[in-house]
């Protein structure tokens, strides 16, 4: 469960985020939609704690982000805008890397790699270094350490973003997943197919504002559209200006 | 303490898969001492050559006393001279050369100074110490001839010494086989430097640069924990860089035969735990240096350009600490770089530095390392440093 209350971000005098808030129940998947430069990715870093608001809270599971930084990160799993691997470690090296900073314990740690490596159809890189991978071999590299804590809440950055078909739906097919599992999922993302196939809820964002949030159903209600694309654009504008 | 270790043994892994970092361990270790190794056979076989000697002699006919002597003197090989000598000299045909002039014999007969020349070009370094032993050579026969006189005439040849000169003997290529010794600390300083580099910037700048600073600074670990472990690697791999150099160095320095270039070799176990401690700070210290200024680069070759620039620092002191001995000056210990050439130095010269001084050694670099850990843990906070690309 996340709760983001009236964040606000400026660099100098260009304000990034104004007075975004959203929640993001569990068991569902929310969408942050938005063009590029909406201030989605901002609005992420903030919720996630890399990034100090300028103003506003986050609450994780009812923990605050700012004031209880580590305990609140602890339930939660990132995949960021960028997810760097170490080219001259192998993948199951990068989860185990990141099990051990989660302090998971050894056995236990071995198990979730053999859960992964399932799920995620690891099992042929899996002890490969990740230089030669292709991006959709790291993403799925990136989405496991990422998630190896077994985080209740989990964030993606344009999960799918440069990712072919095959990959697209790996991706697809973990969140739906961890939506099974009762986890709440928060994804971002610029291409509309992307979020109408996955998304419970959509958050859309414009210019760092949210500009509308609720079920697909309840935006084409708002707009008057049938096709969530027309909702979209109504709602940005078709320069991308909010409304 | 942990997780601390996790980093540690994370950036030690990924470091010494890197080739470039292998090498670059490899070069540094064997690059000093070899060329310390280099200059003192280069000085010791220059000794060796003005022991042997080849005298051209012009004229040797008018002489035949003064050739006979010469001919017995040890290492002494006397051949006939160029015919023009200071056109041989000129053009380096010859090292130098003895004429011996018409009017010798007569004089030499009458007991009166015989003349003789010596053909030289006293600008020429290479020459300079066979001219020497030439000059030398002939002193020893006047003096010995001269006694002969005396004694022949019945006059001890000792009232002619008004002195008793005793000569202690610090020939030019012995001060400079002490100076070589100087660069030792220097190579062993380099060393810290160039082996720690590679992993203090990989794990700074390169996490930077790969996009892999983010999604690890969302794990639950403290910064200055993530930090620790980071110059901890880099630390053990300047460790072993510095080791490596250490060793190869006193292999090499006693394969040497140091007692014929008039040095004595002082190195035994004591010593190198003594160069062990002296060193140790700056293994403290300069991958600290490293991290804190590889944080403020972008990209891993960016900082190591920022590092070369950093090596030039423990150069100039090194270079000047040949020139101008730091020994015998205490107040330096305690100062980095500064502190570790004058107590190596000493030690190698077979004098301990103080043990209190050791400690403030490793104090001042503790200080200085602890403020860069924690002034580069600041930046691993800083926004611009986790998102600025």
């Amino acid at each position: 469960m996340i709760h983001a209350k009236n964040l606000n971000k400026q660099f100098g005098d260009f304000v990034a985020v104004d007075n975004v808030s959203f929640s993001a129940p569990d068991g569902a998947v929310t969408g942050l939609l938005g063009p590029n430069g909406a201030g989605k990715t901002t609005s992420l870093r903030m919720i996630y704690g890399l990034m100090k608001p300028g103003g506003g809270s986050v609450e994780i599971d009812g923990i605050d982000m700012v004031a209880k930084p580590l305990d609140a990160q602890k339930r939660i799993g990132v995949l960021p805008d960028l997810s760097g691997l170490y080219p001259r470690l192998t993948a199951r090296e990068h989860i185990i890397y990141y099990g051990q900073l989660q302090g998971i314990e050894k056995a236990e740690l071995n198990r979730r790699i053999a859960h992964w490596i399932e799920i995620l159809d690891l099992s042929g890189i899996i002890d490969r270094r990740v230089a030669g991978f292709s991006h959709g071999e790291r993403t799925k590299v990136a989405l496991a350490r990422a998630i190896v804590h077994d985080p209740q809440n989990i964030l993606l950055d344009e999960p799918t973003n440069g990712l072919d078909v095959m990959s697209t739906r790996a991706v697809r097919e973990l969140i739906r997943h961890l939506r099974a599992e009762g986890r709440c999922v928060v994804f971002s993302s610029h291409v509309m197919q992307e979020v109408s196939a996955l998304c419970d809820r959509i958050v859309v964002m414009g210019r760092g504002k949210v500009v509308a949030e609720g079920t697909p159903e309840e935006l084409l209600a708002l707009t008057g559209m049938t096709s969530l694309e027309d909702a979209f654009v109504s709602l940005v504008g078709p320069h991308g200006e909010a409304a | 303490m942990n997780k601390i270790w996790i980093v540690a043994v994370k950036e030690w892994t990924d470091g010494f898969r890197d080739r470039r970092s292998l090498y670059t361990l490899l070069i540094s270790a064997l690059f000093g001492p070899l060329m310390i190794g280099f200059m003192f056979s280069q000085i010791a076989s220059q000794q060796k050559g003005a022991q042997e000697i080849k005298i051209p002699v012009v004229g040797r006919q008018h002489a035949p006393v003064l050739i006979n002597w010469l001919t017995q003197q040890s290492g002494v090989e006397v051949v006939d001279g160029p015919a023009d000598p200071e056109a041989a000299v000129r053009d380096r045909k010859s090292d130098f050369v003895l004429v011996i002039e018409k009017e010798f014999a007569e004089k030499f007969r009458d007991s009166r100074p015989a003349p003789v020349q010596v053909v030289s070009d006293v600008t020429s370094q290479s020459t300079r110490s066979k001219v020497s032993r030439l000059n030398s050579l002939l002193n020893g026969f006047s003096s010995e001839m001269g006694g002969m006189r005396l004694m022949a005439r019945g006059v001890s040849p000792v009232i002619v010494s008004a002195l008793k000169v005793e000569q202690i003997d610090i020939a030019t290529s012995q001060q400079r086989a002490a100076m070589i010794f100087n660069f030792i600390p220097m190579f062993l300083v380099i060393s810290l430097f160039t082996a720690g580099m590679p992993i203090a910037s990989d794990s700074t700048a390169g996490e930077r640069e790969r996009g892999s600073l983010e999604p690890l600074l969302l794990n639950p670990i403290p910064r200055w924990q993530l930090v620790t472990g980071k110059w901890m690697a880099a630390m053990g791999a300047a460790l072993l860089g510095m080791l490596l150099t250490l060793a190869v160095t006193l292999v090499m320095l006693s394969r040497l035969a140091l007692e014929e270039l008039g040095i004595r070799n002082h190195v035994g176990t004591g010593q190198l735990i003594l160069l062990l401690a002296a060193t140790a700070p700056m293994a403290l210290l300069a991958p600290a240096v490293q991290m804190f200024v590889s944080c403020f680069a972008k990209s891993f070759k960016e900082a190591q350009s920022y590092l070369g620039l950093l090596m030039i620092a423990p150069t100039i002191p090194g270079i000047a600490a040949v020139f101008y001995p730091l020994t015998n000056r205490p107040w330096l210990h305690p100062i980095p770089v500064l502190g570790q050439y004058a107590m190596v130095t000493e030690i190698l010269g077979g004098k301990a530095p103080e043990p209190l001084m050791l400690v403030a050694a490793t104090l001042t670099a503790a200080i200085l390392t602890a403020v860069l850990l924690s002034l580069a843990t600041r930046l691993f906070t800083s926004e611009k440093i986790i998102f600025g690309r």
